[in-house]
């Protein structure tokens, strides 16, 4: 399980890519048959997600009695829970707010991580304060860290989603700020400051655009890592609360019902690890084909 | 040398202290009135006056926490809201728990990922690695809780061959506590070892095509002998940093496994008292695996600059 996140790297190549590269390696990341099914799956599921209205036989809170714990059937395929809830319906929806709290997170961390690590990266001198900072949130395991906040606000899918992105920002920061070192003592930077570049010019249009490969790598792992952060919440019922499903929650809830409906434990946690693996296989893909280093290998 | 330790000494003490400030000025943002919790029943205005000043909830923040680091420093972390019990000594009873736990698990990953990470690099291109990788990427994917509730589901329900919950401490019965300990251990440890395989792994690689190794071969060392005595143990140097780095995945899969387990341990003390709102118990808890974190993290520093001399040469690394 991913949830502390380390950097993928801190000493990049940070060769400044050359125009179309992104699309090469899109290209690449195709041939590559593991990633090329990565993707598929990641894009499948991401539509069943998003058109889970549409996809789904059955609303998610619809009891049925008279067909409670049935395990996969036609009708039911994934089963039905000790209410007589659709699990497929309920699956779809659960993606839906893992998908969710996954993205929003993450950009929530690169939307504060990227300017602390330029920053601290470019200027010296804030360099040992956005250190100190993020040494003091990552001196709290992402847990407690999640905990803490569900004490002081109350459970929420809000506030698993500022959870998770505080607990990745830490990396977020240093990626962006070991990047920014290399790509500050670059030539063609020394070129622009001779040029009588401004800071916010050489930092915006110089350093991060080049950055900007080394933090879709680090994305690609941060995503998968925040959904099974969510479901780790929810099923601690820390993250969203019911009845909104989410995989985490039915797998809480599936987990007295051991011995009556084993099928209730299996379908979600195989949602989730289909969908963390696909998207770790399209991020070894994407690794592979934006790090210069490894194409040449 | 000790410039470096130095410096390292006053970084960890500075955050530290930022810790503690965050701990506390977290606990007092909760909502509800720490007085009226401590107080629980008996509600009539008298106790609870009386409660705030015996805890000193009258006085400003800042003062309260002054009054605060000086207890804890001296090892008193109040009294838990509801059992009443010294804080400081319920984490003592939980702690071996989890030690135990934590323990097991580091040993179990260890094993898997040095182990699997030696082969996958051995023999390249091969259905062994390719098995190696494999496992790795799913250690990767697999939600820790989801596979320890499908080991209960095959191990304890389907085939009752190991108990499904329960704690037994090694130091009481050794048998019993390894048949209560060997699945969460598993469970909690899978993830540490599918990081250290891969670390091992793309170490081993490093290590193989570097001269040294090419230098042993050439002196007519044999092949186990130059992966074992040469390449390996350049590459547990790498391995150490990364299982000193990820202690803080343990203690937050620990949390997890206690709950699936039901072990009585640090991690579970951490959510009850959520749950029941233990505003003392959830500053200490929240203090002490910071601490502990900031300790290991600091260590694990120093270590890498006794094994590594460039990094305190170079300052820091980037």
């Amino acid at each position: 399980m991913t949830l502390e996140l380390v950097p993928v790297k801190e000493t990049g190549p940070a060769a400044p890519a050359p125009p179309g590269s992104r699309r090469r390696a899109l290209r690449r990341v195709l041939r590559n048959p593991l990633a090329a099914l990565g993707l598929v799956i990641v894009v499948v599921a991401l539509l069943a997600a998003a058109l889970a209205n549409l996809v789904t036989p059955f609303p998610y809170d619809r009891t049925d009695f008279s067909a409670a714990l049935q395990p996969p059937s036609p009708a039911h395929w994934f089963g039905t829970d000790e209410l007589g809830r659709d699990q497929f319906s309920r699956v779809i929806f659960g993606l839906r707010a893992s998908v969710e709290v996954g993205v929003m997170s993450v950009a929530l961390s690169l939307v504060v991580g990227v300017p602390l690590g330029l920053l601290a990266g470019f200027y010296g001198w804030l360099d040992p304060v956005v250190s100190r900072l993020t040494d003091t949130l990552l001196a709290f395991p992402f847990l407690v860290l999640a905990v803490g906040l569900a004490a002081i606000v109350g459970p929420s899918l809000t506030i698993a989603t500022i959870a998770i992105a505080a607990a990745q920002i830490p990396a977020v920061v240093r990626v962006t700020r070991s990047e920014t070192l290399h790509l500050r003592e670059m030539d063609y930077v020394a070129a622009a400051i001779a040029d009588g570049a401004s800071d916010a010019v050489l930092l915006g249009r110089h350093i991060l655009p080049n950055a900007v490969n080394a933090l879709i790598v680090q994305a690609t792992v941060a995503v998968p890592a925040a959904i099974i952060g969510e479901s780790v919440l929810s099923f601690l019922g820390l993250g969203v609360r019911p009845p909104t499903p989410s995989l985490g929650i039915m797998l809480a809830s599936a987990q007295p019902l051991f011995r009556d409906g084993p099928w209730l434990v299996v379908f979600p946690g195989v949602a989730i690890v289909l969908l963390t693996l696909a998207m770790n296989l399209v991020g070894d893909g994407l690794r592979d084909a934006l790090d210069p280093r490894e194409v040449r290998r | 040398m000790w410039r470096y330790v130095l410096r390292r000494l006053i970084e960890s003490a500075v955050t530290l202290v930022l810790v503690t400030i965050v701990v506390f000025i977290g606990v007092r943002a909760l909502p509800g009135d720490p007085a009226r919790a401590l107080a629980a029943e008996e509600s009539d205005p008298e106790t609870i006056a009386a409660i705030r000043a015996e805890y000193g909830l009258d006085q400003p923040i800042p003062v309260q926490y002054v009054r605060y680091v000086g207890k804890a420093v001296q090892g008193d972390l109040g009294t838990s809201a509801r059992t009443r019990l010294s804080v400081t000594e319920t984490i003592g009873h939980a702690l071996p728990v989890t030690l135990q736990l934590a323990t097991f698990a580091i040993v179990v990953a260890v094993l898997i990922g040095v182990g699997a990470g030696v082969v996958a690099a051995v023999r390249r291109r091969t259905a062994s690695e390719w098995v190696a990788n494999s496992v790795a990427l799913l250690g990767l994917s697999i939600p820790n809780f989801w596979f320890g509730l499908m080991a209960v589901l095959i191990f304890a329900v389907a085939y009752p061959i190991l108990p499904a919950s329960g704690f037994v401490s090694v130091f009481d019965n050794p048998v019993e506590s390894f048949r209560h300990l060997l699945m969460p251990a598993i469970v909690l440890g899978s993830g540490l070892a599918a990081v250290i395989m891969r670390q091992t792994r793309s170490a081993m690689l490093e290590a193989l095509s570097a001269d040294y190794v090419r230098t042993a071969r050439a002196k007519g060392l044999g092949g186990t002998q130059v992966v074992l005595g040469h390449a390996l143990r350049n590459s547990l140097i790498v391995v150490t940093t990364i299982v000193g780095l990820q202690l803080g995945l343990l203690i937050s899969g620990a949390v997890v496994t206690e709950q699936i387990f039901v072990l009585p341990g640090f991690g579970k003390l951490t959510i009850d008292a959520v749950f029941t709102r233990d505003y003392p118990m959830i500053q200490g808890v929240v203090l002490v695996t910071a601490t502990a974190y900031i300790g290991i993290n600091l260590l694990v520093d120093l270590l890498y600059s006794v094994i590594d001399p460039r990094i305190r040469v170079g300052g820091r690394v980037t």
